[in-house]
């Protein structure tokens, strides 16, 4: 018995392997499943999955950064993504008792090559206790702006430095002078971009007309730690680069391949529970229908009429307004519109098998309607049910993904659909922004296209309308 | 004989037709009889023939018999018992005694299952034997009952592995698990071939011996319905309208319907090659949405007379030693056929100009 | 009965090339048909007579090939010309067939007419009112009446629609006609009146029928020789009398199917039958097909293999129990 289930598996095997555009959608789903299985290690942030909505997980990476691979294509590189550590570092200890205060002096230098300056500068000061600290940055040709600043209260806490947010208005003071004055004296500070003007030769047009200059730029921070408990916890300079990640990130900082990684399990996990859910719905639905017949069949049948001539997405915009949107709703109110699908073909061909004498020699024998059901016809349905349960996969994605574009996904999860939506609502279709739109929207056609290839696979194999043998 | 083990009275099975919205409104409503009043009775251990073309009933009578549908009118009686509208527990005791074999061994069986599933299958929906081991010794016993052996090798094989006489074999022992006392066996020769068809008739008499079981052997094939069977009845439009002891029925028919049928048999006997063959018979066979008035089959007969149309339907009336046969006319056919073969004639004289 | 041959078949094969392995369906088959005969093709399911039909029409089923041999319909070879050629001249002109059901090869949705017009115009330029008078004369001679040219198949009876499939077997005036069991779904009267039409048209009409059937009952009544084909090759080839008369069949197999065959007229408390199955034919027995099966059995059948051989005359067997050497 065995032996002969193992054989049909491998006439079926035989059968589909000779169906090209099948195999290569189980090589894609083999890599979607292993993208999911091993998510923790290709993601670089591992709590992606669950803080994907929080800012303060992504604080530290750059912003709109491209993908590593750009640099790939262009002349002229971005900056890549680095964290620099203390060069130098010198302590001296002043006082004692209560009034010891410590002063750390460090020097963070970073080689600027070419190529676009970095999106940002970060200095990150960890510290507990009270502490006061004067930042530096030193140009190679000596040009310097300071910013002072203190922590007061007591505990642990992380000093975060922007040179766009906190600098732009010292390196506007530092190089004013070096720039045309009529221009400079019109320019309003807040105009200009910090980052290609700290990196800018000093001369005029620094603010408008960049010319970048490569060399040692120097952090140097001088932090002062006020008090025997006050110490120093971490220091770091990063530097934000115009590139980062296998598929940069977006102006939320978020690093999207991680996003995309962490997308793919939702996707599966939609996809798949609503087409089996709603497959074996319409399967037994359609069998029960066939192999009745008579009024209830008919019953059965407008039943079915009613529910495809519903239409899905009013019903679903109506169901995520009254519902807080959930994920778990969407996939159920999809299967309560997706299982129609199968019912018209299983039905016909349950029509079929119940003329085959052994359905009359079973209920001669005293079976019963289930035991029929279950025996003998759907067994026969399960080689279409697994063809259009594949087949339905694409649309339970694409109808999530729909959903999330227009606002009513999940916002728990991380879907594409949602990755799209943060992109269309911050613009950055419109800001140029393609690799924040791009990826997720092929994840969803690949992914469609994957459960497709099989479908149609094991459709030609298994369907028996189509079978030409 | 011991008394009647299967007793049909009346037997009926109309279907309806379905209708347009126009006839549902005017409360038409017309009727396919199939089986239009069928009455016998089977000894135990006997082989009961019901005979005739395509679209006569024999076929839903048997599954009436089976109580595959739901009888329309009349009475069914097995052993004794009334099981005309027989339901739960009763039913399932029917569904053990009454067992039936399909025409077709290809279709019959689910080609999905083994033989082992096949024949398990009774078992599992009885909730026969104790455990496992004993069900299967019995599948094995079953199978080397029908000369299906070793068991071994079967029990794992699929219907389409099996050559058509085997696939017979195997469906009969499906019908042998339960025990049953009537067989209703539907064609179950016609799908195979020659030389294997009196080999499976053949088991199957050796099992109504060794058994005890009585068969109803529903065929259009007369020729193997005179040597396989006992008692024949001929249905012509859902009624019997002659019945007897095979020999009888087939050697003295009496029914102008049935000589017919009878002189249609082709048989493998030279010197036939020139002649044309006798059919005394005419036109086709009406729809049983619009069974003749009178006499079912006077449109059709050479004999026919006024009285065979205005008159009511002739009732089956025994003629003696239980040759029973429905026609207004038969003693004087009988005359004329007991001239015919007194003087040797051949089937083509017996026309109905020689009678009227 | 030296008759004109209409039909030489020499030394025909016929192989369907499968997964499992080349089955060799028609095995070096010779025969003749004569002008005016009926020759019977008789045998089990499976033994290649369906085969053989649509190899003398040059259009085997696939996997299906011809692989040797020669078809000499009046002396020409059809196995040599091409198929637009046998298209034009051989099919349906003068060699044609009645396929198995064929009744269920009429179109539901054209009346009878529009089907048979579109054979004749197909191969002869007729006006329209030529062409319908074919068509009913045809109609007719199967015995049926004009008003059948208007109706669709489905308002025709089994038999009524098995008639309109012979006469437009018929219309073309064909040599030879090849029917393929072209009564078995019929029910026994509307059986027994094809038959009695078809010994009709043969007196009408001069042409040769070979009738296929599974049924030796039937050939009886039609056939004026008889061919027992068992595993893809001639058992034994006979007339009528020779085969159904009361000195009986020579080969084994036949003697044992007749036997086998229940007789109406006659109480027979048991009938023969032949243990075993139909060989497979991708790898045949060795010496004489028959042999596993056989009751009479000898050394030599299991070694040799078996040629026909003419026992007395139009009385071909390939049984070497029935060689007198």
């Amino acid at each position: 018995m065995k032996g002969a289930r193992f054989d049909q598996l491998r006439t079926f095997w035989a059968e589909f392997r000779r169906v090209k555009s099948g195999l290569v959608g189980l090589a894609l789903l083999g890599v979607f499943i292993l993208i999911v299985l091993l998510a923790p290690w290709l993601s670089p942030y591992s709590q992606a999955d669950k803080r994907w909505r929080d800012m303060t997980y992504w604080i530290d990476s750059p912003r709109d950064a491209r993908p590593l691979w750009v640099n790939w294509f262009t002349s002229r590189k971005y900056t890549e993504t680095q964290t620099i550590n203390a060069a130098s570092s010198k302590e001296t200890i002043t006082g004692s008792g209560s009034s010891t205060m410590r002063i750390e002096e460090m020097e963070f230098p970073y080689q600027y090559k070419a190529g676009y300056p970095p999106n940002d500068i970060m200095i990150k000061l960890g510290v507990t206790g009270r502490s006061s600290y004067e930042v530096l940055i030193v140009r190679p040709d000596g040009k310097q702006m300071s910013y002072r600043g203190s922590t007061t209260i007591e505990g642990a806490q992380v000093v975060r430095l922007s040179v766009v947010e906190t600098l732009a208005s010292r390196v506007y003071a530092a190089l004013a002078p070096s720039e045309d004055p009529a221009f400079a004296a019109q320019k309003d500070p807040t105009q200009i971009d910090p980052m290609s003007a700290l990196f800018a030769k000093a001369q005029p047009g620094v603010f408008t007309n960049p010319v970048n200059v490569p060399g040692t730029y120097t952090v140097k921070v001088k932090l002062a730690l006020i008090g025997p408990d006050a110490k120093l916890d971490t220091s770091q300079v990063l530097v934000m680069g115009g590139v980062s990640g296998i598929l940069g990130t977006d102006d939320g900082k978020r690093d999207l391949w991680s996003g995309v990684v962490a997308g793919t399990k939702w996707a599966l996990l939609l996809g798949l529970l609503t087409s089996l859910i709603s497959v074996a719905v319409g399967v037994i639905y359609g069998v029960a229908s066939g192999y009745f017949g008579g009024w209830i069949d008919a019953l059965m049948n407008r039943i079915y009429e009613v529910f495809t001539s519903i239409p899905l997405l009013p019903i679903l915009i109506v169901m995520s307004a009254v519902f807080k949107p959930s994920i778990w709703i969407m996939i159920l109110v999809m299967c309560v519109f997706f299982w129609t699908g199968p019912v018209k073909t299983v039905r016909s061909i349950a029509l079929q098998i119940k003329e085959n004498a052994y359905i009359e020699a079973a209920r001669g024998l005293g079976a019963s309607h289930g035991r029929i059901l279950f025996r003998h016809l759907v067994p026969q349905l399960l080689p279409f049910a697994f063809a259009s349960m594949a087949l339905s996969v694409p649309g339970a994605i694409v109808t999530e993904s729909s959903l999330s574009l227009i606002g009513l996904g999940d916002a728990t999860v991380v879907t594409w659909g949602q990755i799209l939506r943060d992109a269309f609502g911050s613009g950055a279709v419109l800001k140029g922004v393609w690799w924040w739109v791009v990826p997720p929207g092929l994840a969803i056609a690949v992914m469609g296209m994957t459960f497709a290839f099989i479908g149609f696979a094991m459709d030609t194999i298994l369907n028996p309308r189509l079978k030409t043998r | 004989m011991s008394e009647p083990i299967l007793v049909a009275e009346n037997l009926t099975k109309w279907f309806p037709v379905k209708r347009s919205v126009g006839q549902v409104l005017r409360g038409n409503r017309t009727w396919v009889r199939a089986v239009d009043g069928v009455s016998f009775s089977i000894e135990k251990g006997e082989i009961f023939g019901l005979v005739g073309e395509s679209g006569c009933g024999k076929t839903t009578t048997g599954k009436l018999i089976m109580k595959l549908l739901e009888i329309t009118d009349g009475r069914l009686y097995v052993s004794g018992e009334d099981v005309t509208h027989v339901r739960g527990r009763a039913l399932e005791k029917h569904r053990r005694a009454v067992q039936m074999i399909f025409q077709d061994p290809y279709s019959s069986m689910n080609p999905r299952f083994t033989i082992r599933d096949v024949l398990m299958e009774p078992l599992e929906i009885h909730k026969v034997g104790k455990d496992m081991k004993e069900r299967e010794a019995w599948v094995r016993e079953i199978l080397n009952e029908v000369k299906l052996s070793p068991p071994e090798e079967f029990l794992v094989r699929h219907p389409h592995m099996l050559s058509g006489g085997q696939r017979q074999r195997a469906a009969t022992a499906r019908t042998l698990m339960l025990n049953p006392s009537v067989i209703v066996a539907d064609e179950p020769v016609s799908m195979i071939d020659l030389s294997t068809r009196a080999e499976i008739l053949h088991m199957m008499r050796q099992l109504q011996r060794e058994l005890g079981l009585t068969y109803i052997y529903v065929t259009h094939d007369l020729s193997t319905a005179r040597y396989f069977t006992d008692r024949l009845a001929v249905m012509y439009l859902g009624k019997i309208i002659e019945m007897g002891p095979s020999g009888t029925v087939i050697d003295r028919c009496l029914h102008p319907y049935t000589q017919a049928l009878i002189g249609a048999v082709c048989e493998p006997v030279s010197g036939k090659v020139n002649q044309v063959k006798d059919v005394p018979i005419k036109g086709e066979i009406p729809a049983a949405t619009n069974i003749p008035p009178g006499c079912r089959f006077h449109p059709r007969c050479l004999y026919a007379i006024p009285e065979c149309w205005e008159e009511v339907e002739p009732k089956l009336v025994d003629i003696g030693g239980g040759h029973m046969v429905a026609c207004r006319r038969h003693e004087e056919i009988e005359r004329v056929g007991a001239a015919a073969r007194t003087s040797e004639a051949s089937l083509g004289i017996r026309r109905a100009t020689r009678i009227s | 009965m030296a008759m004109e041959r209409v039909l030489e078949v020499r030394d025909l094969e016929l192989h369907y090339f499968t997964r499992k392995g080349v089955v060799r369906a028609v095995d070096k088959i010779t025969f003749d048909v004569r002008q005016g005969e009926t020759l019977g093709v008789v045998g089990e399911s499976g033994c290649g007579k369906t085969t053989m039909g649509t190899a003398l029409l040059n259009m085997p089923t696939p996997p299906g090939r011809i692989v040797g041999g020669q078809i000499l319909l009046d002396g020409l070879d059809i196995l040599k010309i091409s198929e637009q050629e046998i298209r034009r001249r051989v099919r349906w002109e003068s060699i044609s067939m009645v396929f198995q059901g064929a009744m269920n090869c009429l179109t539901p949705v054209y009346t009878i007419e529009k089907q048979m017009k579109e054979t004749l115009q197909q191969h002869r330029e007729m006006s329209k009112e030529e062409a319908r008078t074919r068509m009913k004369n045809y109609l007719n001679m199967v015995g049926l009446a004009d008003d059948v040219l208007q109706r669709y198949p489905h308002e025709l009876s089994g038999g009524m629609k098995q008639r309109v499939v012979i006469a437009m077997a018929l219309f073309l005036e064909p040599r030879v006609v090849i029917c393929d069991e072209p009564t078995t779904a019929l029910d026994v009267v509307v059986q027994a009146q094809v038959i009695n039409l078809l010994k009709d048209l043969k007196s009408q009409v001069n042409l040769s029928f070979i009738f296929i059937t599974h049924d030796l009952s039937i050939e009886a009544e039609v056939s004026d020789r008889i061919m027992v084909m068992y595993a893809g090759q001639i058992a034994e080839l006979g007339t009528s009398d020779q085969i159904f008369g009361p000195q009986g069949p020579a080969h084994p197999y036949t003697q044992r199917l007749l036997a086998a065959t229940p007789l109406l007229h006659k109480e027979v408390t048991e009938l023969a039958f032949i243990p075993g199955t139909p060989p497979d034919l991708v790898d045949p027995p060795s010496g004489c097909r028959f042999h596993p099966r056989c009751h009479v059995v000898m050394d030599r059948c299991l070694k040799d293999e078996v040629p026909l051989r003419e026992i007395e005359p139009d009385h071909m067997v390939a049984c070497w129990r029935c060689f007198h050497e």
